[in-house]
Order: structure tokens, then sequence, then C-alpha cells
């Protein structure tokens, strides 16, 4: 019984691709999860002053070009072999977890919201941000624009520009910041940790308190056992900016931790025939194929895995939160994938109470904020968390500091395999006997939009958004469905 | 800012940029007016939508690809006409029109009041590099010229 529906798809380049195809009894037999190709970064890139690379790669993407920024200076301190003064690290951390508010407010209102607070099954047209303003007010919309634009203004303040920042350089940052400057991100600060605390208890009342989502979030389809990673400072906790890459595997254990100058004896990447995309995984375990577990070297790079891996938050009140997820979840590590939204959230409450912290450190304002680099250039590693995963970036160069060679292992790249997997999974256990409805497929989508992937950095290119092409074959690959996703 | 020309792509993937290089040429031709602002940017979305808030006329340069192109060729919208948009969307935000939905709701008196949007055709190979081709960088001249005339004429408009 082949029943042969096509939708004229006009074939756009740029388009990422979910393929299933179903088995004679119309059960999901094997999902492809694909990203079109893409020439020439690494080229385009050979040549060029390396200190060039800040403002290049922030390019990449126009979601998280601070990441990139943070990620590259980061590289060229390696390069240079030199260490940034105090204060320039405390400036860089600032900015980092100021980008973090603004970037995790709006993702948690508007991308992840609308699949909570508007329910999975609700129609398109009302899965957006305008929906979820619908149900819980326009003072709370008015809210999230405000506290994301006045963490905005602080990414500005001290990235010399509100898009694609400015202040990397090796050895420290462009500009202090004076004390006019520190006391207003102190207040926009403080705000911010009031938001956060509201969206927490948003979140507990219309989700957690749900129990529909509730279950959700537990259920088998959304669950995948894979190793974790994630930046800890050197008490294991959670930090965006700096510190060492922790490992642990599918059981919460430490099973590797790195220096950024170390992640090749660690990580390696799988390559398959049909897609773009590698596959980054764990060398020590090695690539078993398309699956999760122990005896996998698959590994996740989320905010979840980043709580998953730490063994706390840093600060008082995310600290709270951070128990309370695993007490409600049953103990860590979680692998729930839906769990990445509480765990995106919790680290937004982390983020904000730093910049406090930071706004009030003494050495904020001085002026001593950059250490002139005097060695000679060669190669360098720069690692941080990108919102969306573990971010490195990886230069050499000649002795003149020109480029020869970069590799960038980008957020939703760690997670490709893991996508795939968790795809997969939702699909095997929604479609059935053939049957698939628009809800259905959105709730596959739901399992791969809890990664909040972004095929720009993925393919080192704008935009950060791929519109999404989910066909589904029968054994005969014959196309029955075709649906899309702007 | 009473206008604000906008240009909006990635300058290093090639014919992508082209809406930065024509903002750039608009540039070139005002310099020093005071009642216009242009800008270049890389996003899309919510970021998009609130780089334009306050400003009462506004221009949008973008890059245009999708399956019936002719590299080159010039084309306006209004924001009404999209339903959606691969460059102009992004799921970390929202797409342009959801996002100047969103602002309308919340802070309407700062929407602009006239937003036009232009766009030339480009082949999008997904390759790197910095300059256009033949076509595309025709199609930008000449585009940055009527983008001049057209803002000479609102300017003067203003001023009776």
């Amino acid at each position: 019984m082949t029943n042969v529906t096509i939708n004229p798809i006009t074939r756009l380049e740029g388009h990422g691709k979910i393929e299933i195809f179903l088995n004679n009894e119309g059960n999901v037999e094997n999902v492809y999860f694909q990203v079109p190709e893409l020439r020439g970064f690494e080229k385009f890139c050979e040549g060029r002053p390396v200190e060039e690379m800040p403002d290049i790669t922030s390019r990449i993407c126009g979601v998280c070009p601070e990441a990139h920024h943070m990620a590259s200076t980061k590289a060229l301190d390696a390069v240079f072999h030199v260490d940034p003064p105090p204060a320039a690290k405390k400036l860089r951390e600032l900015f980092y977890n100021a980008f973090y508010v603004a970037d995790h407010t709006t993702h948690f209102y508007i991308l992840a919201g609308p699949d909570f607070v508007m329910g999975p099954n609700a129609p398109k047209a009302e899965r957006n941000i305008l929906g979820v303003i619908g149900k819980v007010g326009r003072d709370v919309g008015a809210s999230v624009i405000k506290h994301r634009s006045d963490a905005m203004d602080v990414v500005a303040m001290i990235g010399g520009r509100r898009i694609h920042p400015t202040c990397g350089l090796p050895g420290g940052v462009s500009k202090p910041i004076s004390e006019t400057e520190r006391a207003r991100i102190e207040e926009i600060a403080k705000s911010e940790i009031e938001f956060a605390k509201f969206t927490l208890k948003l979140f507990d009342d219309l989700v957690l308190g749900n129990k529909e989502y509730a279950n959700l979030i537990r259920s088998d389809i959304y669950t995948t056992q894979t190793y974790y990673m994630g930046l800890v400072d050197d008490q294991n906790r959670v930090n965006f900016y700096d510190g060492e890459v922790r490992v642990v595997d599918p059981q919460g254990n430490e099973f590797a931790k790195y220096s950024a100058a170390e992640y090749q004896q660690h990580l390696s990447e799988h390559v398959e025939p049909w897609t773009y995309l590698k596959y980054p995984y764990l060398k020590k375990v090695g690539w078993k194929g398309l699956v999760g577990g122990k005896d996998s070297g698959v590994y996740r790079a989320t905010p979840l895995s980043r709580l998953n891996v730490a063994e706390g938050m840093a600060t008082p009140l995310a600290q709270v939160e951070y128990k309370r997820m695993y007490e409600t979840l049953g103990g860590k590590p979680v692998h729930a994938t839906l769990a990445t939204h509480w765990a995106r959230l919790v680290e937004l409450l982390y983020a904000a109470e730093r910049m406090h912290e930071l706004s009030r450190e003494p050495e904020i304002t001085s002026q001593n904020v950059r250490t002139i680099p005097t060695a000679t250039p060669d190669e360098g590693v720069g690692i941080v968390e990108a919102p969306r995963g573990t971010l490195t970036h990886h230069y050499q160069t000649d002795e003149k500091g020109l480029v020869k060679k970069v590799n960038l292992i980008v957020g939703t790249t760690n997670n490709h395999a893991a996508i795939s997997i968790s795809i997969k999974q939702a699909a095997q256990g929604l479609i059935k006997k053939g049957n698939v409805s628009e809800g259905l497929l959105n709730m596959v989508e739901m399992a791969f939009r809890a990664y909040d992937p972004c095929f720009g950095c993925a393919t080192h290119t704008l935009p950060g958004q791929m519109p999404l092409e989910v066909n589904i074959y029968n054994r005969q690959r014959m196309l029955l469905q075709s649906l899309r996703r702007p | 800012m009473k206008i604000l020309v906008l240009g909006i792509g990635n300058p290093i993937m090639g014919d992508d940029g082209v809406g930065i290089h024509v903002a750039r040429m608009v540039k070139d031709r005002f310099r020093s007016q005071a009642d216009l602002e242009v800008k270049e940017l890389g996003v899309g979305g919510l970021k998009l939508v609130e780089e334009i808030l306050g400003h009462e006329e506004v221009y949008i340069v973008d890059s245009y690809a999708t399956q019936d192109i002719e590299p080159g060729r010039i084309r306006e919208f209004s924001p009404d006409r999209f339903e959606d948009t691969l460059h102009a969307s992004s799921p970390h935000g929202t797409n342009f029109v959801t996002a100047l939905e969103l602002y309308r709701e919340l802070e309407p008196q700062r929407i602009p009041e006239k937003i036009r949007i232009f766009t030339i055709d480009i082949k999008a190979d997904y390759s790197f590099g910095e300059s256009m081709s033949a076509p595309v960088r025709e199609a930008a001249s000449k585009l940055a010229e009527l983008l001049a005339t057209e803002i000479q004429q609102a300017s003067a408009q203003r001023k009776v």
C-alpha cells in the first residue's frame, strides 16, 4: 500500500534534510540527517593575518558572533603565547555572560517557549512568540525584549558594537570600562537576576506543573544515553568563558579532562559519504556508528551536558536551581533531551549572577587591559562554551602570523551524531504503521530543536537557520510524504 | 535618524554580501547627510528588526536566492510579502515578519512608517570570497543609484 503524496518542493540549496525510511510494516527503520555542502572556509582564511580571525569568524553566524569572537580571541592568546592581564579576562567573561543572558532569554521565550507554552499540537500559526505573549501576557512580552535589550547594551559597552563585537585582541581587550559603565552594568545585572528567577518560575508553573509536559520530558522517546562534555573551572563548576574540558560517561563518571591544546588527543572526526557535516567522537571510546551508550564515542555538548559534567554551579541561586533540577529528574546525569530547556534556564540564572559578581570586582575598571605579545606566533587553540555547545578554534600560522591552517569544531557539530540518534528515536516512537500527522512531525522536530542547532555555524555560513525538509520514504524508496519547515 | 539604509549579507560569502556592498556605495554618495544613517549587518530575525526601530524610513538591501532567479535582477518587496525568508530568519530569534509583528505589538511607536526591501538575485553556491560576480556587481551599482535618487527625493520632501 504505497500512498504517494508528493508536494512540489522547490529544491533550495542550503536545505537541511531529515530523511525517514519506513520498513514494510510502516515503522521507522532509518533516519538520516543531512546538511548541504559548503566550500572553502579554510582556503579563504589561508594567508590572512591571524588577527583578522575574530572578525572573520564572528561573521560565520549572525546569531552567536560573540561566541566565535571569544573563542577566536583566546586562540590568538595561544598563538601569540601571551597571557592577558586579570582585568582583561574579567571583562571578557563579563561581556560573555551578558551575551549568554541575551541569548538564553531569547531562546526560551522565542524558540523553546512556543513548544511548551503553546503545546506541541497547537496550530503552527500560534507556535511562536506572539502566541506565547497571548498566553503569558503583554507585560511579560515587554519584559522579555527589555531584558534582552539591556543585556545587549552590556555587550555593546564592552564589545564596541551591539552586533559583531570588536573588543578581542591577543593579550587582552581593546578598552577598559568607566565607573559609569560599570555602575550601569551592575544595575542591569540585578534586574537580569530577577528576570531569570521569574522565568524559572514560569517554567515551573507552565511546564513542570503540567503533567502532560512533565511526562513528555521524562518519556523514552526523548531519552538518549551518551557521554557529555562541557567546560569547568578548577572546582568542576560550569564556566562559559574558560577552564578545562571535562567529559563524563553515561553513568556520570569522569572520563576525560583536558586543556584546549590537548583536544586532538581526545577527539576525532568521522566522515559519512551522504552528509557534509562531520561527526566528532571520543577517540578513546571509538566510533561505533549512530548509537548511544557507554561503548559508543558519541557525546553531547549542550546546556544539559554542561550541567551533567559539572559538580555544581558557581553562583548561589543557580546552585539551588541546579540541585532542584536533578532532584526532580531523579539524579545525575540526566539523559532526557528535553530537559535541556530547563538546564538552559539554570544557566541563564548563573549568567546573570556571574554578570553581577564580575561587575562588582574592584579590578573591573582597571586601565590595564592588554599585554602586548612579543613571542613569534605559531599555533594555538581557544575553547569556550557557545550556548549550543563547546566551541573550539584551532589556528596554525607561519612565523609572520599569517594563517596556514584553521580547524573549527562548533557547538552544533559536537552534537551532529546525537541529533541524528535523537531524531531517529523520536521518529521510531511516534511514526507507526505509516501514520504521520503534522503534530507527530512536530514532536519529531522537538527532539531536534532541543539542541538549538545552528547550521550557520556548523557549515561556517549565515544564516543560522536552514529550512528543513522532512521526507518520508517507504521500503521501495518511494516518497510518501514531504513536509517543509521554514 | 530619519532615514536608514541597511545592507544585509555575509561579506565573506561572495554574492551573498551584495546588500552590504550596496550599502557601502550609498554611504559613499551621501557623505554628510544629517538625516541618513547607513548600516551593514549579518543578522536576521529579531536582531534585524531591533536595528530598524526608531527610524522613519528604512531601506533594506539583501540578496535573493530561490529556484527561479536571474543573477543581477533587482526586486522590491514590502514586509507583508514575506511569509518567511532564508536569510532573514533565525530559529534563535524568530523570522523577520514575526519579529516585526512582535514589536508592532509591544513597541508600536518605534516601528518605521515606511519599510522598503530591495533585493538582488544571486546564485547561492555557498562558497567563500570577498568579491561579487559581474552581473551582481553591476546590479549593485544600479541599485545604489536608484536608492540614492529615492533618498534624495525623500529627503527633499521632508524639508518641504
